[in-house]
């Protein structure tokens, strides 16, 4: 049935349709919709679940890894500060190997204080173990809500719903909800493969020495690389049932072009528009839609991107003293390529600014008329 | 450490996790102890501050939880008469109370009164006494501290015979406290208690020194409980014309006290001239207080004080009669206005005539309660042992204690209750293990400061295993455990019910109140099984079975959290042996 939804209750529709059984959180701008419709629904019985208020998104994410160890399913959202203050528990619940599902609002971190889109949050937390999938509609928002359970319970690992401020967290769009029946037999109830058990008492997450330590370091990352052909299977059995596919990257007329934008998030929206103009202007322009950050899906990159001239990775985050990071890790991905690309990237619409069309054209013409790439990023839209 | 590596998976996903089969109890953390836990339990500064040394913050606790009877019995241990103490004790207790600082006091009398009244009416409040020991005291005086020494003994296995002059017990409980604070029922029930087999009462016999000698065949040793019987006079000119106070507090309470109407000044500054001042106004007289130094420096307790003021009873302060003269139809006193002189080396304001003429009163009568000394056949100040609450002087070879107001330095009650039991200990250390042992016995029962001591530690009672000369101070309360409750009040006969009846001025508690008022008791120093110290260790060290706690050494660690939470400071930490 389709609704006119919120991005922000996109989410939490999906979480209702995917019964998890603990929900902890703390409000932060702009992810506070999310978590209050979900009180709402514990409130009011339409959601069989246990809401727990706390003092801190630290305290929220100890709370998903509590339940999660006793083995149901859990829920959390933060964004930007309070994401940030979570940092120490994301690494505890990936090497705990929980699979908790987390919405993450795209916003900037202070000073100055602003709550507007910018992806430097959950850049920040690339190296947690979490596994990243950006979204660009509501649609896809909920779409990816219903995955990421069943691909953080079949891997192990916790994932991350990743949505851009305001453009999608606050826009209303048509968003088609399942019904329960459909999302029941897509995500059937969880069977922890590990949990505390009453009956046979354990403890979890204690002294790992040299001995002992490393093992586990690699099979989180064996788990990580088992991650794509899972999101494939997920994807394909998501489609069965609902018709919908978006895989871990979203090519657009890049067949034959000879320049790819590459971004992620709903400036990619915004992209397709101005290829649609230097289409009809003669340009070979095409884009290629990350979903997945981590694990970064390189063979999917590389086939998209390898028979480009040029590559133009738009950021709208900066890792102070290198650059965009997306285009350090297109630059990795590429660079074992026989015959790789020439790597431009752009930094743009940071704490909020609009990225128009223009912003597009600008980076085309640059990029056309530049022989080779410059070291650094190199920044659009910056008030004259 | 147990590793335990899970790679069987549906899917083939690895996942490798830290994880333990085996418990802690292996991880003996105790070996990083350098200090350790004990439950230590002290001595309560409501305890220190009690003549008696009652256990009150284990009284308070059992009455909290409503189990009268080992409230009761736990009272009985220290105090033969709670019922009595409970109305007219001045409850240094209250005073020493370490929840004034937090909110009030808590109405401990109050608490102690409803338990004495609900041993007067249970079933379950019997006491067993241990058979006779064959040894056997002559006791002179009925007074509180000669029952006090009966009942003591008693308890001992000592036969007892007390000797009164007058023809029933109480002596001053009788002669002395108007029934408005001490109803007749309730002091009748209470000496009931003594009404019992080895304890014989010898009435309208007065015991001269001289007869002690002759008497020394039948008796171990004597105790002389007589109290101060002798008024003290005002020796002024017309003195004649006074009324003895004492006296007449006796006769209101046989009722054959003379008709007295009209204006009559009450002279004196102690709770005898309050409550004959008090009494005189329910008997449809105008009392006028009159004293020759300041309200500030009278002895009767404050409250006594206020309770009079309230019912109207008028205080004239810096006036000292000097002369009492027989008019027509009424007295003339004349009185000396006095005025403060040098302070006594004890800080002590005097008072000396003013160089302002005299004062003169008429009145219809004058009452005299300016104090009383002892018969002069008891004066002596060569003893063979000297303590807090009693003397001993060995009379042809059996020892007299002279107790009660004979010696003690506060003529209260509750004193000469507390110096029946000293002198009962000292002469039972006495005949059990020789002269020599007095002082240390008596030492080693003291509660706190002193001179308090306990008949439970004596008796090798469980109180034994405190610390009881440690005293608990607010500041080691840890009052996060305690929210502010203000105290319950009682209600009072307002100033017009007062007028003419002898009923009970204050009203005690009902059962709810009781318990209510009990809870407020922040039970210093002892442990009252609230399992603080066991939530809160970190390590599960602390056990509890068969109705007590103990710290299992081999996993206390000695952060000392236990005793850090303790609400009521009833552990100690230890440096390691």
């Amino acid at each position: 049935m389709k609704q006119v939804l919120e991005g922000s209750h996109a989410v939490s529709e999906a979480v209702r349709l995917a019964r998890a059984k603990v929900i902890s959180a703390y409000p932060i701008t702009p992810q506070t919709h999310i978590v209050e419709a979900l009180s709402e629904y514990c409130a009011d019985g339409s959601m069989d679940a246990r809401f727990i208020c706390v003092e801190s998104e630290h305290s929220a994410m100890a709370s998903c890894i509590g339940a999660s160890s006793a083995g149901v399913r859990t829920f959390t959202a933060s964004s930007s500060h309070g994401l940030a203050l979570m940092h120490e528990l994301l690494h505890w619940a990936s090497g705990a190997r929980l699979p908790i599902v987390m919405a993450e609002v795209n916003r900037a971190l202070g000073p100055g204080w602003n709550i507007w889109m910018d992806q430097s949050d959950s850049l920040s937390q690339r190296d947690t173990g979490w596994i990243q999938l950006y979204c660009e509609t509501g649609q896809e928002v909920l779409d990816t809500t219903l995955q990421a359970y069943r691909l953080a319970e079949t891997v192990n690992l916790p994932v991350m719903v990743v949505l851009d401020a305001f453009f999608l967290s606050h826009t209303y769009e048509p968003v088609d909800i399942p019904d329960q029946k459909s999302v029941d037999t897509f995500l059937p109830s969880f069977v922890p493969r590990i949990s505390l058990d009453q009956q046979e008492p354990n403890a979890i997450g204690q002294m790992a020495p040299p001995a002992y330590y490393m093992e586990m370091r690699h099979s989180i990352q064996m788990a990580m690389q088992a991650v794509l052909p899972h999101f494939i299977d997920v994807e394909r059995e998501f489609n069965n049932v609902f018709g919908r596919t978006y895989g871990p990257v979203t090519p657009y007329a890049c067949d034959d072009a000879e320049y790819i934008f590459v971004m992620a998030g709903t400036s990619a929206s915004t992209c397709r528009q101005a290829i649609k103009t230097l289409r009809d202007q003669g340009h070979k322009v095409g884009v290629l839609k990350l979903k997945m950050f981590r694990p970064f899906p390189y063979q999917y990159i590389r086939k998209n991107l390898e028979k480009a001239k040029k590559v133009i990775v738009l950021d709208r985050n900066c890792s102070f003293g290198a650059g965009g990071i997306f285009a350090q890790e297109i630059r990795s991905a590429m660079y074992a390529c026989k015959a790789h690309p020439q790597i431009f990237s752009y930094i743009s619409g940071l704490g909020g600014r609009d990225i128009t069309v223009d912003h597009f054209f600008e980076m085309l013409d640059r990029t056309e008329k530049s022989g080779y790439p410059e070291n650094e990023s190199v920044w659009i839209g910056l008030n004259p | 450490m147990n590793q335990s590596i899970q790679t069987e998976s549906p899917n083939n996903v690895s996942l490798l996790i830290s994880q333990s089969r085996t418990n802690t109890l292996g991880n003996k953390t105790g070996t990083w102890r350098f200090v350790r836990p004990k439950y230590q339990e002290k001595t309560a500064p409501c305890s220190n501050a009690c003549p008696l040394g009652i256990d009150i913050a284990t009284v308070e606790m059992f009455a909290s939880r409503k189990d009268y009877q080992s409230a009761f019995h736990k009272l009985l241990m220290e105090n033969p008469f709670p019922a009595i103490c409970g109305r007219v004790c001045f409850h240094p207790c209250e005073s020493a109370c370490n929840r004034q600082f937090l909110d009030q006091s808590v109405g401990i009398h109050y608490i102690e009164r409803f338990l004495g009244d609900w041993g007067l009416t249970s079933k379950q409040s019997h006491i067993s006494y241990p058979k006779l020991n064959g040894a056997k005291l002559g006791i002179v005086g009925a007074g509180p501290a000669g029952l006090a020494t009966a009942y003591f003994a008693r308890c001992l296995g000592y036969q007892c015979d007390i000797f009164e002059k007058s023809d029933q017990p109480g002596g001053l409980l009788t002669m002395g406290i108007p029934s408005y604070r001490l109803p007749d029922q309730t002091l009748q029930n209470e000496l009931q208690r003594l009404n019992i087999d080895g304890i014989q009462f010898k009435y309208k016999q007065s015991i001269s020194v001289d007869q002690l000698d002759a008497m020394k065949q039948s008796y171990d040793a004597f105790f002389l409980c007589c109290g101060d019987a002798q008024s003290i006079s005002l020796n002024i000119s017309g003195d004649a014309y006074a009324i003895d106070g004492l006296n007449l507090l006796r006769q209101i309470r046989i009722h054959e006290a003379p008709s007295l109407e009209g204006t009559i000044a009450v002279i004196g500054g102690g709770n005898t001239a309050i409550d004959v001042a008090r009494s005189l106004l329910r008997m449809g007289a105008h009392p006028i207080i009159v004293y020759r130094r300041t309200r500030k420096e009278m002895p009767a307790h404050p409250h006594e004080i206020d309770a009079a003021l309230d019912e109207g009873i008028a205080l004239k302060e810096c006036l000292s009669p000097i002369e009492i003269q027989k008019e027509a139809d009424h007295l003339q006193m004349r009185l000396q206005v006095m005025k403060p002189g040098e302070k006594t080396k004890n800080g002590r304001q005097t008072y000396i005539p003013d160089d302002n003429p005299s004062e003169t009163m008429p009145i219809n009568h004058v009452v005299s309660a300016i104090g009383t000394e002892m018969e002069i056949m008891w004066q002596n100040d060569q003893w063979d042992l000297s303590m807090s609450h009693c003397r001993m002087k060995n009379i042809a070879d059996i020892p007299v204690f002279w107790c009660g107001d004979l010696t003690t330095s506060e003529k209260t009650v509750t004193h000469a209750l507390a110096s029946g039991k000293q002198a009962v200990i000292a002469f039972d250390v006495l005949k059990n293990k020789g002269f020599d042992e007095i002082h240390s016995v008596c030492h080693q029962c003291q509660i706190g400061e002193g001179p308090a001591i306990s008949f439970e530690i004596y008796r090798q009672g469980e109180r034994k295993q405190r610390d009881n000369s440690e005293i608990v101070n607010f500041d080691r309360i840890n009052t996060a455990y305690f929210p502010s409750i203000p105290a319950l009040q009682v209600n009072k006969l307002s100033q017009n019910d007062c007028l003419n009846t002898f009923d009970e001025v204050v009203s005690g508690f009902d059962e709810l109140q009781m318990s209510e008022e009990a809870s407020r008791c922040f039970n210093c120093g002892i442990c009252n099984d609230c399992d603080t110290c066991r939530i809160f260790c970190p390590e599960m060290a602390i056990q509890w079975d068969q109705n007590s706690r103990h710290i299992l050494m081999d996993y206390c660690k000695g952060c000392g959290i236990c005793i850090a939470e303790c609400p009521r400071d009833a552990m100690n930490l230890e440096v390691e042996p």
